[in-house]
């Protein structure tokens, strides 16, 4: 829809309630309502020629529209009202069938993509169902380019199944003639097994499977609908030898066959493996969302793999715990550090009734083994992924993983993990049943796309705001803090011969630590709270923490002294902020803290904004204090303190989109600290300020650049200014603006930190330490 | 004492300073500030304020994020 042919502009947004007579108008309306937020798109799409694509005159209005909850455009565009008393049943049915691209608060975006509708035939939705509910939620009648549309998306997706039963593989399918289409490939001919019980190559074994159970979505449909999607059907497999699993796959990828395999174990029937004996405490109470989750992984009595995406905070650790005592089969169960490693047997012990003997950690550090002949392992990726030479008691346990059997691969931060080292422990481990979690699906390289071939499609993904009004995650208020250049900086800043030292002069800006310094003693003095304070810059993480005399953590802090610093700062009274680098961006897990201060981060990614803002997300107090109306309207804040006229104002805009198109505002603050502040705060004189600037312009290059860790794969992709134009596509929103990489930045910047420091070798991993030493 | 046509440029701080530093860039034979008069005004060539203002939006625009519209 085009702003020009909006016969109404002026009208600004028509209440819900104006009863329109005339049919002309009505239409006007649904121009003005879609147009919220996107007025710069459609200029932009105007200029490209695209105007008529945006023109919804066409649609058709149904007589009882205001009863109904979302608008369907032609071009896979779904939008939703959140303020429709069908909300949220229309939120589950659309979060399961299309990408969110944008969710403020009265107002939803959603994208049909293909990967979307891939997810949603894998969670048990049929194309016809998908294609009725739509129809009965829209306002309009549905666009015949979306029929068609979610038609050619779904024809072969999920129509086969490749199921691990009694350690054998077999391809299901209810239809059989998918199945001899199937067979008639040259590599899976071969790759088949035929049993006793079967003649000739015509002929599939025939089971009963259970219709799926979608209670939700049920209620929508007509009771002729429930009953024809209750009927049990027939299922045809054959079976297929393990060793040509990976082939067969392969050949029913999208761009060989097109039958792309659904994954699904049947763990109630596996009577090989033997079950691990361990329940939920009774005290483990999921949460509604969480149920919702895993209801979509075990909607049909099989264990789906799949991605579950939860905020942090929102208690991912309780969805993993659940499945696996579900499962009730060995685990595997990756984390990315050592520290996340101790966190998850941590949550394994407190949810479910494991028993101690009956769960290990396998880090650097530790090297655990469990008894009997079923148990949980919890490791980091790095561990199973390494290649090099190992110790003889670390081999030994390499060489159990490999040799075992897993129930469950769960999966830990998945959108951080490079895709080479999935592979690599995808092929090493065995397992039934992939899940993945994750709290936000967006990477600033192109590696999203395989996730959903490696673990399977995004089951399930809870939305922000909702949480934070059923008081399940902390209310944050975001500020972002401007902190004007000092002249002598900024001066320094625009020479080109300090094109290097960009960075650090503008995160050592005297007014910014003036800010964060009256930032630290306002949480800590005046409102009690705990403290984290984010810097990726090395150099300035080390200046600030030393000049506020507060501990800090980064990659060479040991593993000992991270957990005392993070234990003090659990406990102790005295000890109320503490420094991190970019290591304490995923997994470390403080839920004391209620306070973010932000002074330096990483170039425009979004995801560390979202994972940052993700350390303060667990809901503290009271629950009812936390409600709307209740004592605390904000109980946990996230600062961003960015200096102006520089660089970082253009990152820290692009680093909030995501947590923009999360509904998340930013409140801009432009007079911290208070101009009557004096010399309470640090470098109050000029010549403190001055001799701060000596000390930037006097370090090296390399030292006052970023911290460059291992496991850092998104990092490396945004440093070495590799921008994508759209080809991520797919699993994750893809086909809309929020996932795609632009040329828009500065490349210059980008380039100079392109070369890697030479290793500093304390931070070698411990297995080399020893060999250099 | 020499009389001068010019321009009086009231700005904040870090704009100063741009001017300045965009200033020290040029050839001799182009500078066109005449007088730092403090750290927020400036006294410079009457003819120069058009450049001037296209290279501090320039400058801006390099530091402005802007959402990247659907391809």
């Amino acid at each position: 829809m085009s702003n020009s042919s909006n016969p109404n502009p002026d009208k600004g947004r028509p209440s819900k309630k104006i009863k329109f007579s005339n049919k002309d108008e009505v239409r006007a309306s649904a121009s003005v309502e879609e147009d919220e937020g996107y007025l710069e798109r459609d200029e932009d799409d105007l200029r490209y020629g695209e105007g008529e694509k945006r023109d919804f005159t066409k649609l058709e209005l149904k007589p009882d529209h205001v009863n109904r909850p979302l608008w369907a455009c032609a071009d896979g565009r779904i939008f939703l009202e959140t303020f429709s008393p069908l909300y949220k049943q229309a939120y589950d049915f659309l979060i399961a069938i299309a990408e969110p691209v944008c969710r403020p608060e009265s107002m939803h975006e959603y994208n049909l993509t293909p990967h979307s509708l891939y997810a949603a035939v894998s969670v048990g939705l049929e194309t016809e169902t998908i294609v009725s509910v739509l129809n009965k939620l829209s306002k309009t009648k549905l666009p015949k380019e979306m029929i068609d549309f979610i038609h050619a998306s779904t024809a072969n997706y999920g129509k086969v199944k490749l199921v691990l039963k009694k350690n054998r593989y077999f391809i299901e399918s209810p239809y059989p003639e998918v199945l001899k289409r199937l067979l008639k490939d040259e590599v899976i001919g071969h790759a088949r097994i035929c049993s006793e019980g079967t003649h000739g190559s015509d002929e599939f074994t025939i089971s009963k499977a259970l219709g799926e159970v979608e209670g939700v979505h049920d209620e929508l449909l007509n009771e002729s609908d429930v009953a024809a999607a209750a009927e049990e059907k027939d299922t045809h497999a054959f079976e297929i030898d393990p060793a040509q699993v990976e082939s067969v796959k392969q050949r029913c990828l999208p761009n060989a066959l097109n039958y792309p395999m659904l994954e699904e174990y049947d763990f109630r029937n596996d009577t090989v493996n033997p079950d691990l004996d361990m329940e939920l405490k009774p005290q483990a109470q999921p949460r509604p969302y969480q149920e919702k989750s895993l209801s979509k992984m075990f909607g049909n009595g099989r264990a789906r793999s799949g991605i579950i995406v939860l905020p942090c905070g929102a208690g991912k650790s309780l969805v993993g715990v659940s499945a696996a005592t579900r499962i009730k089969k060995s685990c595997l169960c990756l984390a990315t550090n050592a520290v996340s490693v101790d966190q998850w047997a941590f949550q394994f012990k407190l949810w479910s009734t494991i028993r101690d003997e009956q769960i290990c950690r396998f880090t650097s550090d530790s090297k655990e083994r469990f008894h009997g002949n079923a148990g949980v392992v919890v490791t980091t990726y790095n561990m199973v992924a390494f290649g090099g030479k190992r110790s003889e008691e670390s081999e030994k346990i390499i060489e159990d993983i490999r040799n075992r059997e897993w129930g469950l691969l769960l999966m830990d931060e998945v959108h951080v993990v490079p895709a080479h080292m999935f592979r690599k422990v995808i092929s090493i481990t065995k397992s039934h049943c992939k899940l993945g979690l994750t709290a936000t699906l967006v990477r600033e390289d192109e590696r999203i796309t395989d996730l959903n071939f490696l673990i399977g499609p995004k089951l399930y993904e809870a939305n922000w705001l909702d949480l934070v009004k059923g008081g399940f995650i902390a209310n944050v208020q975001c500020a972002e803090v401007w902190c004007p250049m000092t002249k002598e900086f900024f001066a320094e800043y625009l020479k080109k011969e300090n094109s290097k030292k960009k960075q650090a002069l503008y995160v050592m800006n005297p007014n910014k630590f003036r800010a964060c310094e009256f930032l630290i003693r306002f949480h800590e003095e005046q409102r009690g709270d705990k403290i984290i304070v984010f810097a990726d810059n090395l150099f300035a993480l080390t200046e600030y923490a030393m000049k506020l005399r507060k501990p800090m953590i980064y990659g060479a802090t040991s593993h000992a002294e991270r957990t005392k610093i993070l234990e003090a700062f659990k406990t102790s009274k005295d000890l109320n902020t503490v420094f991190l680098s970019k290591v304490g961006d995923n997994s470390i897990d403080i839920p004391e803290a209620n306070v973010i201060i932000q002074i330096s981060s990483h170039a425009g990614s979004r995801r560390q904004e979202a994972q940052r803002l993700g350390r303060i997300l667990r809901a503290k107090g009271r629950h009812q204090d936390r409600m709307a109306g209740g004592k605390e309207e904000y109980n946990a804040f996230f600062y961003s303190l960015v200096s102006t006229d520089t660089q970082e104002m253009y990152y820290s805009t692009k680093r909030q989109q995501f947590l923009v198109d999360q509904g998340y505002s930013f409140k801009v603050i432009t007079s911290l600290p208070p101009a009557d502040s004096g010399p309470e705060l640090n470098y109050h004189h000029l010549d403190d300020q001055l001799s701060l600037l000596g000390k930037v312009l006097r370090a090296g290059d390399d030292a006052v650049g970023l911290e460059q860790l291992d496991e850092d794969a998104d990092g490396l992709a945004l440093q070495k200014a590799r921008r994508f134009p759209g080809s991520m596509s797919t699993m994750s929103g893809a086909k809309g603006m929020v996932y795609m990489e632009y040329n828009t930045g500065n490349r210059k910047h980008g380039a100079g930190q392109m070369k890697a420091k030479p290793k500093d070798p304390s931070k070698r991993h411990s297995l080399f330490k020893k060999r250099f030493a | 004492m020499v009389q001068q046509k010019g321009l009086f440029v009231s700005c904040d701080g870090p704009m100063a300073q741009f001017i300045i530093n965009l200033n020290a860039t040029l050839p001799h034979n182009q500078k066109f500030i005449i007088h730092v008069l403090d750290s927020t005004h400036l006294f410079i060539k009457p003819d120069m304020a058009g450049t001037i203002r296209t290279a501090i939006s320039e400058f801006r625009d390099q530091n402005t994020y802007e959402k990247p519209s659907a391809a």
